[in-house]
């Protein structure tokens, strides 16, 4: 064997490095790693390009119908702009139609209620499952434990409430809402003129927070600043609407109503008016007798003169209007105090407030609300419709009880706390998704979602006995069927025989309570709401730090309260009621909150909300109180006893 | 043909006029900002020191000075105050002189730009702004799955590591510009424009518009005794030589965003100064 000279060693050696080395560059790696370099530098994601356009949209699915011009690029929508105004909800369609967690295909529970566990169905699957099941009850003669709950009035509501009364059952029920709280309480919602009144006086409602139609609230107040409009506003909070109200009038928390009583007696006993509601007599000697000025002065905290010189300005005032109706876009009020607030309406003759009835809308079902019903209804068949009551409603664990004993449908494009204990999920469509008469969608359907109007029809044409309900088959065509408004001419009673206990109960609430010394009442965030909106990272972008930060979220409490409980910013705190606790609450120490008040923000705490609104903060609904309303079948959550430690 | 081109002089000044005796903080104005300027979409973005966002929407209160209930509360919407520095026509904003890579600049209608590409993340710009208009993405900014979809095309998604502002919203004006372009209009200051939460304020508290033009909505505006502008001591000097000399003698930012208000507290708590 011929001996490897040095010269051949070092030949070889560096031809295996120069065969490795061009091996190398030939494979790709260093190229790989310039790309990975660059990535690593300049990392951006390019948008897809594509043709502008303007797209036109009218939201089907809130109420105000809110229109919207949608800039296009290619088949993507980017952005929502609207002249008109245009409501949270419908102004965060953007990001509910790209929702990375948007329901693709109809779901079938696998695991336990709760658990979150789906499996994918077809539609035929589905439908057939609901159908069997409904005929089932349908032929036991069950009809009637067929119920349920839609979010709001709009049309696919509408088609629920139509779909569900065919099959023979009674009980349709809407997440209570500033029109369901009015209609049941005074026998029709309230058409308010705004754009004509001179003075607005305010028990609580949050008028430019998101209170009714939000839209048209901005615009309704742009009008009131340059006309000088005069706005007083009874508030526990210095909330926006107060800030910006001509008038703030602090109240204690809770005592609006009885406020309200206070100038109802004074109009009635120092400036002699009278209503033309029925059993006004009978109402007038029991507020006259059970709240004179002096009570209604120690009980709200409004000096005796202040309420008659509110009663002096209201009823001199050439078209004013009294709004009830606490809170934003989470409304609360019972309906003594609706009917209180009303009642000063017909005092002055205000010819700002007319009662409507939508012809297509019942807020009764077999109980008088939704609580009720919830609390005492029996069902064995449950339909949301986009609804989330599990989450919403104060009696949400409940209710969460009976669905597990239930058959649960829900129809929504992405998950809820109340969907997370359905059976079946159908998954529908943001309304950039849904076609009108006037426009094509903007947007293809996400996979295989369908309108929530078509699924309601579909399920309808799948049974013998609703078959007939509809005569339409698309959902494009129900529109003509879309119920009417009219003026209710529903004669306004003060059913002072329902409502004598809700008042007569106002004394034990607003006495000393030595284990409750506190009352918890809620605040909302800007685009949060009642918590419609955490779902949607623009919204979270958009949230105060002394709401919710770095995962704590702030009750505000008055700085007296705080030293007489030795509480320190930022400190983690404990809040019981009657009904159970809320710990992981942190304090932010403010005076715009009243003195032995917690000013609890909603829309936190949801359990199953996307992973952008799950697990953050606390669901106050859980401890609020719980006494269901005998109008409005709907519970006095507004202002709950606490106490801290 | 070169030289008609250098005739044309920017005549605009772009500016705004916010009134926070309009404003209801519903917050729409932080949300069009988001949309349209692609806005980063982080796990959690209720996550402050993290967030990352051009328009913040600032809940201010006397609660320190006052007691309940002669409290008052408020929004104000805060984006980038477009400095110019004392002299409009040789405008000087404090984070411009500092960048060393030339990626913020002002032109020459007042705007000051930011080019996210050309950023080399080194902060000054942002230790320089007395606002805090700046943000810098400490992470790298994520549109999670489907959201990618609604991105738009004008506004270049940034890298980790840069520093990013609000620009007025100026590539709406190019935007618009294009398309005037396209009818054939080819004069610069032809065309106007609204930025995205100007645009989309429902109660128009928020005016935009053309400083230098006497006769726009903004001016006249700005040249009421409800103007505000934050923390710019200049604007307490009633004297108008002893401002002359002032705007000599000191550094003063001179935004071109203006605050409306008729509320004394909100004015003394813009400029620092307590509730007396």
């Amino acid at each position: 064997m011929k001996k490897i000279e040095r010269k051949d060693f070092l030949k070889l050696g560096g031809g295996a490095v120069l065969g490795g080395l061009s091996g190398w560059v030939f494979s790709g790696a260093p190229f790989l790693g310039f790309q990975w370099l660059a990535e690593w530098t300049q990392d951006q994601y390019v948008p897809v390009k594509g043709f502008e356009k303007y797209a036109q949209a009218v939201s089907d699915s809130c109420p105000a119908g809110c229109k919207v011009s949608v800039r296009m690029i290619g088949d993507r929508a980017v952005k929502i702009e609207s002249k008109d105004g245009v409501c949270p909800a419908c102004h965060n369609a953007l990001q509910l139609t790209y929702h990375p967690e948007r329901i693709s295909t109809p779901l079938k529970r696998k695991g336990d209620k709760g658990d979150g566990k789906f499996v994918p169905v077809t539609w035929e699957e589905a439908v057939k499952e609901i159908s069997s099941k409904m005929n089932s009850l349908i032929t036991e003669g069950k009809a009637n434990s067929i119920a349920a709950i839609n979010k709001n009035e709009s049309l696919n509501g509408q088609l629920m409430e139509k779909f569900i009364k065919a099959a023979g059952s009674n009980n349709v029920y809407y997440e209570p809402s500033l029109k369901s709280l009015t209609s049941s309480a005074l026998g029709g919602y309230i058409n308010y003129d705004f754009a004509n009144t001179d003075y607005v006086l305010s028990f609580g409602a949050k008028l430019v927070e998101g209170w009714d139609s939000s839209a048209d609230m901005q615009k309704v107040f742009t009008q009131w600043k340059t006309k000088g409009t005069k706005i007083v506003q009874a508030d526990t909070v210095c909330s926006m609407t107060a800030s910006l109200a001509s008038e703030w009038v602090p109240v204690k928390p809770g005592t609006e109503a009885v406020l309200a009583f206070g100038i109802a007696n004074y109009l009635i006993t120092g400036r002699r008016l009278n209503s033309t509601g029925e059993e006004f007599g009978k109402w007038s000697q029991l507020i006259i007798n059970k709240f004179p000025l002096a009570k209604v002065a120690s009980y709200t905290g409004v000096s005796e003169e202040r309420i008659k010189k509110i009663g002096d300005d209201f009823s001199k005032a050439k078209n004013p209007v009294a709004v009830s109706g606490k809170g934003a876009c989470g409304v609360n009020a019972s309906s003594a105090e609706i009917i209180a607030v009303y009642c000063l309406n017909t005092l002055v003759k205000s010819k700002a407030a007319t009662l409507m009835t939508n012809s297509s809308v019942t807020y009764k079902g077999e109980f008088a609300g939704l609580d009720s019903f919830i609390k005492d209804g029996k069902f064995s068949m449950l339909f949301l419709n986009n609804s989330d009551p599990v989450y919403k409603s104060v009696l949400g664990e409940d209710l969460k009880k009976k669905m597990e004993k239930a058959f649960v449908v829900s129809i929504n494009p992405i998950m809820n706390d109340s969907a997370n204990y359905a059976d079946i999920i159908l998954p529908s469509l943001s309304f950039l998704e849904s076609e009108t008469p006037e426009n094509k969608a903007v947007v293809s359907n996400f996979k295989e979602s369908k309108d929530a109007k078509d699924i309601i029809i579909a399920l309808s044409k799948s049974l013998d006995k609703t078959k007939d309900t509809f005569s339409f088959a698309s959902g494009i065509d129900s529109f003509k069927v879309a119920g009417k408004e009219t003026a209710s001419g529903a004669k306004f009673s003060f059913n002072v025989d329902k409502i004598k206990n809700d008042i007569d109960a106002l004394d034990k609430k607003f006495a000393a309570n030595a284990e409750y010394p506190l009352f918890m009442i809620p605040v909302e965030a800007p685009l949060v709401g009642d918590g419609d909106g955490l779902a949607f990272p623009y919204v979270l972008k958009s949230i105060d730090p002394t709401v919710f930060y770095k995962g704590k979220l702030l009750v505000q409490i008055n700085r007296e309260t705080g030293k007489k409980y030795g509480l320190s910013e930022n400190e983690s705190i404990v809040i019981r009621s009657a009904r159970g606790k809320l710990d992981k609450v942190y304090v932010h120490l403010t005076d715009t909150v009243a003195p032995d008040t917690v000013a609890m923000p909603l829309g936190f705490g949801h359990e199953s909300y996307t992973k952008y609104g799950s697990d953050k903060g606390v669901n106050p609904k859980k401890i609020m109180a719980a006494d269901v309303d005998p109008l409005t079948g709907t519970a006095d959550w507004w202002s709950t006893r606490v106490k801290i430690s | 043909m070169k030289e008609k081109v250098k005739e044309v002089k920017m005549k605009r000044r772009w500016g705004m006029a916010i009134d926070l005796d309009k404003c209801t903080g519903c917050g729409k104005c932080s949300v069009a900002c988001n949309q349209e300027n692609n806005m980063p979409i982080f796990e959690d973005d209720s996550d402050v020191p993290k967030r990352v966002a051009f328009l913040e929407l600032m809940k201010v209160t006397n609660d320190r000075d006052a007691k309940f209930p002669d409290v008052k509360t408020a929004y104000l919407p805060k984006m980038c105050q477009m400095c110019e520095g004392n002299d409009p026509k040789n405008p000087n904003p404090p984070c411009v002189s500092v960048c060393p890579a030339v990626a913020t600049d002002v032109g020459d209608d007042g705007v000051v730009s930011q080019i996210w590409s050309r950023c080399i993340g080194c902060r000054y710009c942002q230790t320089a702004c007395p606002y805090e208009a700046r943000v810098f993405n400490w992470w790298k900014p994520e549109y999670e799955g489907s959201f990618k979809k609604s991105l738009s095309t004008d506004v270049s998604v940034a890298s980790r590591g840069t520093v990013v502002k609000c620009t007025f919203c100026s590539h709406i004006w190019k935007r618009e510009r294009d398309a005037a372009t396209a009818k054939g209009i080819l004069d610069i200051n032809a065309v106007l424009y609204t930025p995205a939460c100007a645009g989309t304020c429902p109660t128009g508290a928020i005016v935009f518009g053309d400083l230098n033009d006497h006769d726009s909505e903004v001016y006249k505006l700005t040249q009421t005794d409800r103007a505000v502008r934050l923390t710019n001591p200049v604007d307490d000097v009633k004297d108008a030589d002893k401002k002359k000399s002032l705007l000599k003698a000191k550094q003063f930012t001179n935004p071109k965003v203006y605050y409306l208000t008729s509320q004394q507290w909100l004015r003394d708590m813009m400029r620092f100064k307590k509730n007396s």
